[in-house]
């Protein structure tokens, strides 16, 4: 039996959502990181989703594409996270100002 | 013969200019000052072994100097009846004005600035004379109004005489800007500048262009033949060398006006109006310039005025519808004239720079050729038969009378009167150089070497006028016949008869009076009627009061109100609105990158509502 392709779309919208929101409220870099994780693989549940329902292979390749491609993103974004913990000593990103005009 | 060697008349001072300028004090002075009047020399022969080719109209391209859809400006040159006998008397009284400078000039100091201007101006004026395009006549005419310019301040240390070739400048240029129009509407109407395509459509334009386009140019001939209103440049050009004047100021370049309005005579003959208003700008600066010229104290300041005069009578000529007669006339006035002003020249080289005519005199007994030179041109300017004045002078008011109207026939008396006053002012000269004390300690005899360039002059001038004599007075009319340009109305027999009698009275009239003024000694009295016409009647002043001031003031104007306006107070409020606009957007950036996310969050909501939106439409 298939899934319905509305309980994919929701699913993938609420996990979209609770990254966006975590993106959006959580000071601490590391919670941000995650909330963009959350979004890239609510992302991912939408191209399968698709893939399943129209039966192409494209959604499903995209997918596995943004597997690795999330992966970088994250060990970039954790070298740099290191690289400011040291530097200035603290993960809140409300600290970083320097683009302030 | 090769109609190309043509260009070598106009090309050889020219070249001549430019070698002087960027060699010439490499090279011995005399061999500067031979180069300078040899070229001239190599021009006039030129044009008297070309002279044949005039007979029909010869023509030379050298090149397209501009080439841009409708618009040719090919470099042509028309080697016409007309244009040739101009550039005979151009190149040949050059020459000898140039041989004159060099003795007059001998112990000036900057030569080469003098004779490379010197030449290019010749050159200038050969482009003018001889060009078939009015653009490149143009080019002529701004030339020959640099030299001017230059050569008027050539002593431009005395800042007076910087500031009257400035003033030269400043009036001929004036004009040029109604000259420029002037061109501008003719290539408009006709898409053409060639003067004999102009000529040659001038009939099938619409007569009120025409009129305008005629007046135009009669205002930038009147500038730069000097006459009302532009004329208070040229006294004021005497402040340059003595063979500048006579050779620019007196012989060429102020005649060029004329020439012009003689070249587009078939556009301008079509308009009744432009010929009225020609004539009367003529007859009355005829006039205006011959009462200036009875009260001059400075020799050359009267020649100058004299100068202005005789163009008068030019344009009268033009006016009444004969190029033959302001043809004549130019030719003639060319020879008397520059014969007077170098004669003066040397009168006042031998009293040691002294220009006061009442502090010249005595001038038989220190210089008796140079006064002989003096009265042969005297006699030709007041119009002494059968001297070459006479008869040219006669040819114009014979125009004017023949056209038998109240108006022309006003010109014409305004003209008679003004001959009247021509003949008191030049035997005036004439008795002060004879009459006047010489208190000045003498400076030795003029050189006959400096004088033979006049002796040719002298010549011509007593003599040219033979070159035109009507048939109703038993000539012949070479020139007429030569140059088979429009003469206007033949005047009868009975009129020319009485006209040159009339002529010959008026001269007795004021040899009379001014004998009776030898009686008692010759005094300069200062009266109000006398400063009057000294000044110019005012002229400058009131140009001062029409012109200048009311410019200066708006000027002025301008600087207080909109220029620090524009410049300083609207900059100023601008730059400081900016300012406080960044200060005020600054806090937009409030450097957290919460913030940074929510507004790029917001943006793509908008963004994709937008597009939605515009989807469902």
């Amino acid at each position: 039996m298939m899934v319905p392709l509305g309980h994919v779309v929701t699913l993938a919208g609420l996990l979209f959502t609770a990254g966006l929101l975590g993106v959006l409220l959580r000071r601490n870099l590391i919670m941000i990181l995650i909330g963009v994780e959350i979004m890239l693989n609510a992302a991912g549940i939408v191209l399968v989703g698709a893939s399943a329902y129209w039966r192409h292979p494209a959604g499903q390749l995209f997918a596995l594409l943004l597997m690795p491609v999330a992966a970088a993103e994250v060990t970039v974004a954790l070298a740099l996270v290191i690289y400011l913990k040291r530097s200035r000593g603290t993960l809140d990103v409300n600290r970083f100002d320097g683009m302030k005009g | 013969m090769m109609v190309e060697l043509l260009f070598l008349i106009p090309l050889l001072p020219l070249a001549s200019a430019l070698f002087i300028m960027v060699a010439g004090d490499a090279v011995p002075r005399r061999v500067l000052t031979t180069m300078a009047a040899g070229a001239v020399g190599i021009a006039a022969a030129l044009t008297i072994w070309m002279w044949p080719l005039a007979a029909d109209g010869a023509r030379a391209t050298l090149y397209t100097w501009i080439e841009s859809g409708p618009l040719q400006i090919p470099v042509q040159i028309l080697f016409s009846r007309l244009s040739a006998t101009m550039t005979l008397m151009v190149t040949g009284v050059s020459f000898l004005i140039h041989v004159y400078a060099v003795s007059y000039l001998h112990q000036e100091r900057d030569l080469r600035r003098f004779f490379s201007l010197f030449n290019l101006f010749v050159g200038a004026m050969l482009v003018i004379v001889l060009a078939d395009n009015l653009l490149l006549l143009f080019l002529g005419w701004e030339g020959v109004g640099f030299c001017s310019y230059a050569l008027i301040g050539y002593w431009y240390r005395n800042p007076e005489f910087a500031d009257a070739g400035r003033k030269a400048f400043l009036t001929t240029r004036a004009a040029d800007v109604l000259f420029g129009i002037a061109l501008l509407w003719l290539f408009q109407l006709t898409g053409s500048l060639s003067i004999t395509a102009i000529n040659q459509q001038a009939v099938m334009l619409p007569s009120g262009s025409v009129t305008a386009v005629a007046l135009l140019l009669a205002a930038g001939a009147c500038g730069k033949s000097a006459q009302l209103p532009f004329s208070s440049w040229l006294p004021d050009a005497m402040a340059g060398p003595t063979p500048v004047s006579a050779l620019i100021h007196a012989a060429t370049m102020v005649t060029a006006g004329v020439y012009l309005l003689c070249r587009l005579f078939p556009l301008i003959s079509l308009s009744p109006t432009a010929l009225a208003a020609i004539g009367l700008t003529g007859a009355a600066t005829a006039f205006y310039a011959a009462a200036s010229a009875l009260v001059q104290r400075d020799i050359k300041r009267l020649l100058a005025y004299s100068t202005i005069s005789q163009v008068g009578y030019m344009f009268l000529a033009v006016g009444a519808g004969t190029v033959t007669g302001a043809m004549f006339h130019l030719l003639t006035h060319a020879f008397f004239k520059s014969l007077m002003f170098m004669a003066a020249g040397l009168v006042i080289h031998l009293a040691g720079g002294e220009q006061d005519l009442y502090r010249l005199g005595q001038l038989p007994k220190r210089a008796p050729v140079l006064f002989w030179l003096m009265l042969a041109g005297a006699v030709a300017l007041a119009g002494v038969p059968p001297s070459s004045g006479f008869f040219s002078k006669d040819a114009i008011l014979a125009a004017c009378f023949a056209r038998a109207t109240p108006y022309w026939t006003g010109l014409g008396g305004l003209g008679l009167l003004a001959a009247f006053l021509t003949a008191l002012y030049a035997l005036r000269l004439v008795y002060l150089l004879i009459a006047a004390p010489m208190d000045l300690p003498s400076h030795g005899q003029a050189p006959l070497g400096k004088t033979w360039p006049l002796l040719p002059l002298s010549l011509l001038a007593l003599t040219a006028g033979l070159l035109n004599v009507p048939h109703t007075l038993g000539g012949t009319a070479l020139l007429d016949q030569w140059l088979s340009a429009p003469t206007g109305i033949a005047p009868a027999r009975r009129m020319e008869w009485g006209l040159a009698v009339a002529t010959c009275l008026l001269v007795m009239a004021a040899w009379q009076l001014i004998r009776n003024w030898r009686r008692s000694a010759p005094v300069f009295t200062v009266g109000g009627c006398t400063r009057f016409f000294a000044s110019g009647w005012r002229l400058d002043k009131m140009i001062r009061a029409v012109l200048t001031v009311p410019f200066r003031n708006t000027g002025r104007w301008l600087q207080r109100c909109p220029e620090k306006w524009l410049t300083l107070v609207l900059p100023g409020r601008l730059g400081r609105w900016s300012q406080n606009a960044g200060q005020a957007f600054r806090h937009v950036t409030s450097g957290h990158v919460s913030d940074y996310l929510s507004a790029m969050l917001w943006g793509t909501a908008w963004l994709l509502i937008m597009l939605t939106a515009l989807l469902a439409l």
